[in-house]
């Protein structure tokens, strides 16, 4: 036995929400092709089908592209200084990929290392995750390589699994996700199928080891020299975290804000004396995989990826760390 | 919305320092009356006149621009006004795409001997902005907030 | 044709005339095609050609990893090759020791991309070698500003709409930049911060600054690749707004890029013959 909504209640479900006052995130078709996490201001702009995987990831609704510290205002001699709002309406963001789901928890360790970041915690204690199982994948796709897969319920409050008859099986994991979905659903006999995923495409233990050896390793130049250092994968990636600290203002006043930022970028490490200690592209990208694959999992126990594939799929010249982790096994007994 | 009455258009002209900034003093020295609306920046030549800072002067709540400098063959380095004046006919190309409202970006030739058309100019701009009322670039209320609402697309 | 190509690869490999060709791999057939750098005869099997080979290949010319490289062979479409005309006109690229593998292109993409629909310049016209037949492909070029046209139709107030509408979701990722072969300033000005010129932030203001100032600087430099608009991660019709400024140069000026080898860059020359119209 097992408890189900119907798509149509789940859309009801998200008008109520709406009504509430709660702020909702999820897939939409924003335009022909292209699906993104984004706001909801109707349920019939959810999407819960016909696409693998949204262009972009939902970590900007618990850390956004570009988020005020504090602003200040001139008054005559005067100095108004204010502080960001500490508190946020709730959110739900509905119909999460498992992956992207799984990168929160990940995240969260970062963001409370050395240092309780309170502009995410804030944001991330009013969000409840509510996942959408996947029923199929594509080549970019590699979940059950980094330990996870299609219906993980890592980082999930609740989890829907489709069914038959345009339904889904609901499976709250926390109590958060019992609360959203309390009342509204009805017991039946249906059970979501187990989506498989994909094949396993490497071990991430061997991985792991292969970086730490082959720092110097022609690799890096042989598979990575295409890389144009945009910061679409960056941006895309539901786990890359790295931001820029920027002041704006003028006479009237100005702020302070945190805005995404990307390793690739030629001036990532840029140095005020003018030295680059990553000063070419291939000793950047060897900084991306290392980072995901071995300094994140020595430091904090965690793959710092989830094997989404969006940065694969968005990049201008079809790079993304799949291949380059694929090119680690040739000539080398991975 | 009706326009208040206190409304007062904020027009940033740039000009060229050899001309029409001369144009602007000597309407100065001739105690010819023009609105105190405008703010004058003075630049050395059209030719270094930046498309940016007309978008700046835009993002700053400016109501309209002007730019202004010295008529073709009079450009105190020669060939200033003649790119300025290349660069113009292409950047309103682009002004145009993007939306703007071009009636509110003017551009003159004024000579330092033409100290009443500075008069005029002023004072047709301004009262022509008063009359249009204020440009909130972007118009939204703070154009620095990003915003998560993606709004489908029109295209 | 691709038989052909390997075979170009090496023997410019081997006889020295290049030490890198730049060219399109692909893995295996159900993979994706990218840009490959073959260093050595032996690789040259790794070179491919289809209607996948999106990528604008010039773009790496700029990149000084790839210059490092030593001399390079370059693989291009007709489209691609026009930046190398406006690259040389620029003095960005010794043309003399930059080997140009020309191939005549049907278009790429299934469905044909929008640019390919109304090319004309299907025959690589200043390569130093050619592969490929152009038998059967039409010149389309009377298409060419169908999409700015039908977007022009909107009144000035729906285009702002449209515009802070598309640039509510640009993330500033810079691939559009990145991809372009004629953005190769070392520090964009962007990136200046001391002081800031434009907010790098992914705000409204930012984002119009940001892509006013980009199609602005490629006015009369974009060779209408289309590779900006084809990378945005969040879909932006970036085109637009490159159209918009290449129909006014050939309108207005008679000029398109990187089609004449020797004529002046648009913005950095002017005519005592320019009729503005609308300077008082």
């Amino acid at each position: 036995m097992s408890e189900v909504i119907s798509a149509s209640a789940l859309r009801e479900l998200m008008r109520d929400w709406l009504r509430q006052g709660k702020q909702v995130f999820g897939p939409r078709q924003v335009k022909p092709g292209l699906v993104l996490y984004t706001r909801l201001t109707d349920p019939e702009q959810l999407l819960v089908s016909g696409f693998i995987h949204p262009s972009n990831s939902p970590k900007e609704f618990v850390f956004p592209r570009h988020e005020v510290i504090y602003s200040y205002r001139f008054e005559g001699k005067d100095l108004q200084l204010l502080d960001a709002p500490d508190s946020f309406p709730e959110q739900i963001v509905l119909a999460v990929r498992p992956c992207d789901a799984a990168a929160l928890p990940i995240l969260d360790k970062l963001f409370n290392w050395d240092f309780q970041d309170e502009f995410y915690n804030r944001r991330r204690q009013a969000t409840t995750v509510v996942t959408l199982a996947c029923l199929s994948h594509d080549d970019s796709c590699f979940c059950t390589s980094v330990g996870l897969g299609p219906a993980d319920p890592r980082g999930s409050d609740a989890m829907l699994l489709p069914a038959q008859d345009d339904e889904f099986e609901v499976r709250p994991f926390t109590e958060k996700g019992e609360a959203s979905f309390s009342g509204v659903t009805r017991t039946s006999s249906k059970q979501a199928g187990t989506p498989s995923g994909p094949a396993k495409k490497f071990d991430a233990g061997q991985v792991r080891t292969y970086l730490s050896e082959n720092f110097e390793g022609p690799i890096w130049h042989d598979e990575t020299l295409h890389c144009l250092g945009c910061g679409a994968c960056a941006y895309t990636c539901p786990t890359c975290h790295c931001f820029d600290i920027v002041d704006e203002g003028n006479a009237a006043g100005g702020i302070r804000a945190k805005n995404w930022d990307s390793c690739q970028f030629p001036i990532f490490s840029l140095h005020a004396s003018g030295h680059n200690p990553r000063s070419t592209q291939p000793q950047r990208q060897r900084q991306r995989l290392t980072h995901k694959f071995q300094i994140y999992p020595e430091k904090f126990g965690d793959i710092l990826c989830t094997g989404c594939g969006n940065c694969t799929r968005n990049c201008p010249v079809n790079l993304g760390v799949l291949n380059v982790l694929e090119a680690m096994k040739n000539g080398q007994p991975l | 919305m009706s326009v208040p009455q206190t409304f007062e258009p904020k027009i940033v002209a740039f000009v060229c320092n050899w001309c029409t900034y001369l144009g602007a003093d000597l309407a100065g020295t001739n105690r010819l009356e023009y609105p105190a609306n405008v703010r004058i920046i003075r630049l050395p030549c059209t030719g270094r006149i930046d498309f940016n800072l007309i978008i700046k002067a835009f993002e700053l709540n400016a109501d309209a621009v002007l730019v202004s400098g010295c008529h073709p063959g009079d450009c105190h380095y020669t060939t200033g006004n003649y790119h300025a004046r290349r660069r113009w006919m292409l950047f309103r190309e682009l002004l145009s795409t993007l939306g703007f409202d071009l009636n509110r970006i003017h551009f003159t030739w004024i000579s330092a001997a033409e100290g009443k058309k500075w008069q005029q100019v002023i004072t047709e701009i301004t009262e022509k902005t008063r009359e249009m009322g204020p440009y909130p670039y972007l118009a939204i209320p703070d154009a620095s907030v990003s915003t998560v609402d993606h709004g489908e697309s029109t295209a | 044709m691709i038989e052909s190509l390997r075979a170009t690869c090496r023997r410019l490999l081997e006889t020295g005339t290049a030490q890198v060709v730049i060219g399109y791999g692909q893995a295996d057939p159900g993979k994706a095609v990218h840009p490959v750098f073959i260093r050595r005869p032996e690789d040259a099997d790794q070179l491919t050609w289809n209607d996948q080979c999106y990528p604008n290949l010039v773009a790496y010319l700029k990149r000084k990893e790839v210059q490092s490289l030593g001399k390079a062979a370059i693989v291009v479409k007709g489209c691609d090759e026009r930046g190398l005309i406006v690259l040389e006109r620029e003095s960005q690229i010794d043309r003399g020791s930059l080997y140009v593998i020309g191939i005549v292109c049907g278009g790429v993409g299934n469905p044909k991309l929008d640019k390919c629909k109304s090319c004309g310049a299907h025959r690589p016209r200043f390569a130093n070698e050619i592969l490929g037949e152009s038998s059967l492909l039409q010149d389309g070029v009377g298409q060419k500003w169908q999409a700015l046209e039908e977007f022009l139709t909107k009144s000035p107030s729906q285009r702002m709409a449209y515009w802070q509408n598309e640039f509510s979701r640009c993330l500033k990722c810079y691939a559009c930049r990145q991809v372009c072969p004629m953005c190769y300033c070392e520090r964009c000005l962007v990136d200046k911060n001391r002081p800031t010129c434009i907010d790098t932030s992914p705000t409204l203001k930012g984002n119009f600054a940001w892509h006013i100032t980009r199609a602005f600087h490629l006015a009369g430099r974009c060779i209408g690749c289309d590779e900006c608009t084809r990378v945005c991660p969040v879909g932006i019709d970036l085109r637009l707004l490159n159209q918009s400024l290449a129909k006014a140069a050939e309108e207005q000026f008679g000029y398109r890029a990187g089609m004449d080898p020797q004529a002046e860059p648009l913005i950095g020359s002017y005519s005592l013959q320019d009729k503005d119209g609308f300077i008082g």
